[in-house]
């Protein structure tokens, strides 16, 4: 009795808190929608000073970012779940999962300095740019951090994948490649989809690691595909600017709705995910 | 999205420091390139209080003067006049107390300097700032783009030096290639390139970071501590302490200790000119 009793405490109190998270942020950004609408959200200029709040620099840099590390680190992240899944010895695969738990587990501040120091440099001499600090950094530094989750999770969901229709493959005497792509990949499907998502999430939320790299510039990059320019994402926006804005002014208000709208995305990914992972 | 709000917790609280309070806790916030000033004297002042717990972080004069508004420090560092709106609701509350001058130097990367780029008017500084010179070469040095480093809004380098160069502390520079925060990242920039320009604090000049002579022709003028004092530097400021005016005995003493004769040979030894 006491028991259920804290159990349904503990899980009520725990879903409120999104509720008060979320209405903290709705009101505490409303001055902002109240004087400008809701048209600053496409606005190409930030210049807190003339009150321009554009959003769309800071969210296409969000965009760019998050897709250039999913890009890089999902293919990398299956194929070595596949390899440990499948190919490798037990103890090797302990290692490698280790090494990987591991990844998942170093502070993301340390990322942003290892960013600092060798990715910077590297990208800026052999791509021969102004610059190393650019959307590229952001993601190529974005893919390593988001690379243990799908690993890891990638793994787990094509181990899940049933013994007895492995052995029913090799007694149809099927090649090894035609059972990963029609047997292994199709039924762990629903697994990686999860790992991606849960990725994007940590992605789009990573603040620290990017606001070293990314360049932090209001600006929309020209052309807008091109990733080899410094841009600013909404993360390092609240996170250089948070400390400066004065409470509960317009400036304020319009750092707390980049929260909110990275708060939406984020609640629209997880109920992905949630209905992705109830159709299992 | 909670992620980040724990990380920026723990930014915080990583650079707030041991907030834990000893016996009598001074806090003082703000300014990166007035930090180096009491940071040293902190140190030296320990060493005749002892009793005395005295954390000093960074931030910027944005969150120095904040932060005395808001209450949260006992001393705030400010590389910046007030704006008019933080006078006025500062002024009976606040002293604001010059411990030293400074110039902000136009820095450039050692290539650029020694590619021939060694003094620029205030004009050209503009139009780089302004995104209408982007060519070394357009200046008579490399051909080579130039990397425009603009800081954070709140800085107080940035307000000084966009006064004088752009004519208004709050001008845009549409020219910016990026933005850097205190004045040990832009130094990093700068010095890890060989084609920056970027406005520092003359305490932060190296052998890599190399400052131009600004002005025209012959009149062009470097940042040195004689030019510095004399006025004939064109980017300069004073680095002031907020201290609120109802400041306990053990704040009134570290700000005394900060104008002593040994405050200003610590202002002199971290490369700015003490104020008389």
């Amino acid at each position: 009795m006491v028991l259920k009793w804290w159990l349904s405490a503990s899980a009520l109190l725990s879903s409120m808190t999104i509720v008060v998270v979320l209405g903290f942020l709705l009101q505490s950004s409303w001055p902002l929608i109240q004087q400008q609408g809701a048209a600053f959200i496409v606005g190409t200029e930030w210049y807190p000073f003339e009150s321009l709040y554009g959003m769309l620099p800071a969210l296409i840099g969000t965009l760019w970012s998050v897709t250039l590390a999913l890009l890089i680190a999902l293919p990398c992240g299956v194929a070595a779940a596949i390899l440990c899944a499948e190919l490798l010895p037990q103890r090797v695969r302990s290692t490698v999962r280790f090494a990987m738990e591991l990844m998942a587990g170093v502070p993301s501040v340390v990322y942003g300095l290892l960013g600092i120091w060798l990715l910077l440099p590297l990208l800026e001499s052999q791509l021969n740019l102004l610059t190393g600090r650019t959307l590229l950094a952001a993601g190529l530094l974005l893919a390593l951090m988001i690379l243990p989750t799908i690993m890891v999770l990638s793994e787990d969901a094509i181990r899940a994948v049933r013994q007895s229709q492995r052995e029913a493959v090799k007694c149809l005497g099927i090649g090894w490649d035609a059972t990963l792509w029609r047997v292994l990949l199709p039924q762990a499907w629903p697994g990686i989809r999860v790992a991606a998502l849960l990725a994007t999430g940590r992605a789009m939320g990573e603040t620290v690691a990017v606001m070293l790299v990314v360049g932090s510039i209001d600006r929309i990059p020209e052309p807008f595909y091109n990733f080899l320019q410094p841009a600013q994402t909404l993360t390092s926006r609240i996170g250089r600017e948070m400390a400066e804005a004065s409470v509960a002014s317009l400036h304020w208000a319009a750092l707390l709705f980049c929260g909110l709208m990275l708060a939406m995305i984020a609640a629209a990914i997880s109920l992905l995910t949630h209905r992705k992972a109830a159709a299992v | 999205m909670f992620r980040c709000w724990l990380s920026m917790l723990l930014f915080g609280v990583s650079l707030a420091g041991p907030l834990h309070a000893a016996t009598a806790t001074i806090k003082v916030a703000g300014s990166t390139t007035v930090l180096p000033i009491v940071a040293e004297a902190a140190k030296q002042y320990r060493v005749i209080q002892p009793g005395l717990s005295l954390t000093v972080s960074g931030g910027g004069s944005g969150v120095g003067v904040a932060n005395i508004e808001h209450g949260i420090i006992n001393i705030g560092m400010a590389s910046r006049p007030l704006s008019d709106s933080e006078a006025q609701r500062l002024h009976t509350t606040t002293d604001v107390i010059p411990v030293a001058r400074d110039a902000v130097a136009v820095a450039v990367s050692k290539a650029v300097y020694e590619s021939g780029i060694q003094r620029l008017s205030l004009p050209q500084i503009a139009a780089i700032y302004r995104g209408e010179i982007r060519n070394w070469r357009e200046l008579g040095g490399l051909d080579a783009p130039i990397l425009v480093i603009d800081k954070e809004a709140s800085r107080g380098t940035r307000h000084v030096f966009s006064s004088v160069v752009l004519g208004s502390a709050r001008a845009r520079a549409p020219g910016a290639t990026i933005i850097t925060g205190s004045n040990n990242e832009e130094q990093a920039v700068i010095s890890r390139s060989d084609q920056a320009i970027g406005m520092l604090s003359n305490a932060w000049l190296n052998d890599r970071v190399r400052a131009v002579a600004v002005g025209d022709g012959e009149n062009a003028i470097l940042p040195t501590a004689e030019n510095v004092a004399s006025g004939r530097y064109a980017i300069k400021r004073d680095l002031n302490i907020l201290v609120p005016k109802n400041s306990s005995d053990d704040v009134r003493g570290f700000v005394d200790f900060l104008r002593s004769d040994q405050g200003r040979m610590i202002v002199q030894a971290v490369g700015f000119h003490p104020v008389r």
